[in-house]
């Protein structure tokens, strides 16, 4: 019977190993969910779920799989042992029931109270994230979002147990969900690979330098002296320019990830990061709002980070030809008396290493994407995946 | 010996954040926490070692931990130096082994409990360099060849902030809970453990504030139940009349930490 959970969990996206299941099954073994279906929940959930982020998918399993022996009778001794709370499940479901009766907007049908009850909850949701938030991933919590507002519904207040399928109705972990490409380790992984060893770097010095150590001994007439040296320090220097505008809001989820993965790598000498808008021009913004006034110049930029920077520009490269090729085609700050292209071919010029990272990159060959196609004859372009980025950064590390 | 976690005089935990910490005992799992900043994550290790009765060992792990570290370190140099002065004992590597945390929790002959402290401030390959130690509570060292094995297996809770993502392998042996931001309720009761003869008034505007100002959602830092305690300790001492609370927000600085989210607090106020 509990096969089909495991199917179930799977088929929701669920990687269960049979390890994880084989120690829960353990624990019911020994019953450490004291018999009760909301204790199966919770022990099934800290031991086969590893992420705040697939709570949800559980919940929807567990739904699933439990919900529906509940109402077809096909109920096994085993399970009404568990289902024998019912008169705790009975209590709760009468506070939540009493509780959202309180509540102005829904007093509409008290038989209808669990649907309410789901009905209200979806609404919030929209409310109060909005649809750009949805695919976004600040779930995470490196931006502090934890998704506070479903939880603000939780019935009633209580601190207690919660019969399990008000926990998985609630479904207060949607908000976690996470179905992303690429997650954050994979793209730490990858920006492992721009490495280059030097110990030419002002650090102190605090690794035993063996060789030097015998040679300086033995110059001493046989007694100890030792010599230390620099540990070897990664010495790249990264540049990153990310295209903020309006064709790049469906991945700022992709962005803020690829973001957070460069910052986190903190084995970086330097990481300088700019902004621009479609195209580079003679500003590059400080921020991602892109603000007029909040700009650095390019110019200054190739004066002050040196051609050694490795430069990873990520954008779509989805503009009008005019954009790329007209010297007033920044519709939206100055030019510099420059088209863009030319731009484009001052940072090639200066830099030794650049690649371009493009989350929607058109396969092969796509003349209707004019500028596309341009700005792929001026920088080598990779699609934003795992394999497109472990490219490029074979690319920018080759010599 | 009690061998089952509740809540403390000191430490509130909801009923699944107890289930979860039994799970792991009883599996002998490492119990794996996550949960916002504030929560009380490194204080659970706390309670559950005095809820137990069991020693506590703590492993702050920082950026430039390694694994070894907190198995064992040999120290080569100081032996060097001692061989030239042909010190007494030189001659035995033991003398110039030094347990790390970990191997003085296995060496414990009482079972402890073993704290690993933000386990994601270290190498994005640290948590795999402690798979068999953790799996099988042993490590060996080379220089000695002696095997240390735990006596008593430590309970090990593990807690994280989500700055890396950790591996796959590393997850899959560990129980999993994450600690849901407290409710109201729940809150209160967290409260008056820390500070018993709070005055209801105070308590109520101070916590309206709070929970409105956890709903702003362009806080960077959210403020969590650490900040919320800073501060009701801080408006007692002021002795602020409660009623002013809601409305000029005395030492706010306690709750909101960073500059851009102060903004953001003084637009919604105006």
């Amino acid at each position: 019977m509990f096969t089909t959970f495991y199917y179930t969990l799977k088929a929701k996206g669920l990687d269960v190993s049979l390890t994880e299941w084989l120690a829960l099954m353990n624990a019911l073994n020994r019953n450490l969910n004291n018999s009760s279906l909301t204790g199966f929940y919770y022990t099934a959930r800290a031991i086969l779920v590893k992420s705040e982020t697939d709570f949800d998918k559980f919940d929807m399993a567990f739904e699933e799989c439990f919900k529906g022996i509940k109402t077809e009778n096909q109920i096994t001794d085993t399970m009404l042992r568990w289902l024998d709370k019912s008169e705790e499940m009975q209590r709760i479901f009468d506070e939540e029931k009493f509780w959202l009766n309180q509540q102005e907007e829904l007093q509409i049908d008290r038989d209808d109270v669990e649907q309410k009850f789901k009905d209200r909850l979806k609404d919030q949701d929209s409310e109060h994230n909005g649809g750009s938030y949805w695919i976004g991933t600040m779930g995470k919590t490196s931006f502090g979002n934890m998704g506070g507002n479903v939880g603000g519904v939780r019935v009633g207040g209580k601190t207690g147990y919660q019969s399990a399928f008000s926990v998985v109705g609630a479904r207060k972990y949607r908000d976690f969900r996470d179905d992303r490409m690429l997650d954050n380790r994979q793209f730490q992984l990858a920006f492992r690979k721009l490495r280059q060893f030097s110990s030419k770097l002002d650090i102190p010095k605090t690794e035993l330098d063996i060789p030097g150590t015998i040679d300086s001994t033995c110059k001493n007439g046989g007694y100890l002296r030792i010599e230390m040296e620099k540990p070897r320090k990664n010495a790249v220097k990264l540049l990153l320019l990310m295209d903020s505008g309006g064709t790049m809001i469906p991945f700022s989820s992709l962005l803020n990830e690829l973001f957070q993965a460069i910052h986190k790598s903190n084995h970086y000498k330097d990481v300088k990061t700019y902004y621009f808008h479609n195209c580079i021009y003679s500003k590059l913004y400080k921020t991602p709002e892109c603000e007029n006034g909040d700009w650095i110049d390019t110019e200054w930029m190739f004066k002050n980070l040196d051609s050694d920077y490795k430069v990873i520009i990520v954008g779509d490269a989805a503009m009008a030809p005019e954009e790329l090729y007209s010297d007033t085609g920044n519709y939206r700050g100055p030019n510099g008396g420059l088209s863009g292209e030319q731009w484009l071919l001052l940072l090639k010029q200066h830099y030794k290493k650049i690649v371009w990272l493009n989350p929607k990159m058109a396969p092969g060959h796509a003349p209707w994407r004019e500028a596309e196609t341009r700005v792929k004859e001026i920088f080598p372009m990779y699609k934003l995946t795992i394999d497109g980025l472990n490219e490029a950064m074979v690319k920018l590390m080759a010599r | 010996m009690q061998n089952n976690f509740t809540s403390t005089g000191q430490y509130i935990a909801s009923e699944e954040l107890m289930m979860s910490v039994n799970i792991a005992m009883a599996l002998e799992k490492p119990l794996l926490i996550k949960g916002e900043p504030g929560t009380g994550k490194t204080m659970l290790a706390k309670a559950v070692s005095e809820a137990l009765g069991k020693k506590l060992i703590v492993w702050n792990i920082k950026s430039t931990t390694k694994a070894q570290e907190g198995l064992y370190t040999y120290d080569t140099i100081q032996r060097l130096y001692d061989s030239q002065f042909g010190n007494e004992g030189v001659d035995n590597i033991a003398n110039y082994i030094k347990l790390g945390k970990l191997g003085e929790a296995f060496e414990s002959e009482e079972q402890v409990v073993l704290l690993i402290d933000e386990i994601d401030k270290a190498d994005l390959e640290f948590p795999n360099d402690l798979l068999w130690e953790l799996d099988q509570m042993e490590f060996y060292i080379y220089e000695t060849k002696r095997t240390v094995k735990a006596v008593k297996r430590p309970i090990v809770i593990i807690t994280s902030n989500a700055e890396k993502e950790l591996p796959d392998a590393f997850l899959r042996r560990c129980i999993f809970h994450y600690i849901d931001f407290p409710d109201r309720e729940l809150m209160e009761e967290i409260v008056k453990t820390h500070i018993p003869d709070i005055e209801e008034n105070l308590l109520k505007n101070a916590m309206d504030t709070f929970y409105e100002i956890r709903t702003y959602s362009q806080l960077r830092k959210k403020p969590a139940t650490s900040e919320l305690i800073d501060w009701l300790n801080a408006l007692i001492i002021a002795g602020v009349d409660p009623e002013k609370i809601k409305r000029e927000l005395p030492f706010v600085g306690v709750l909101i930490k960073k500059d851009e989210d102060l903004e953001v607090l003084r637009k919604r106020v105006d």
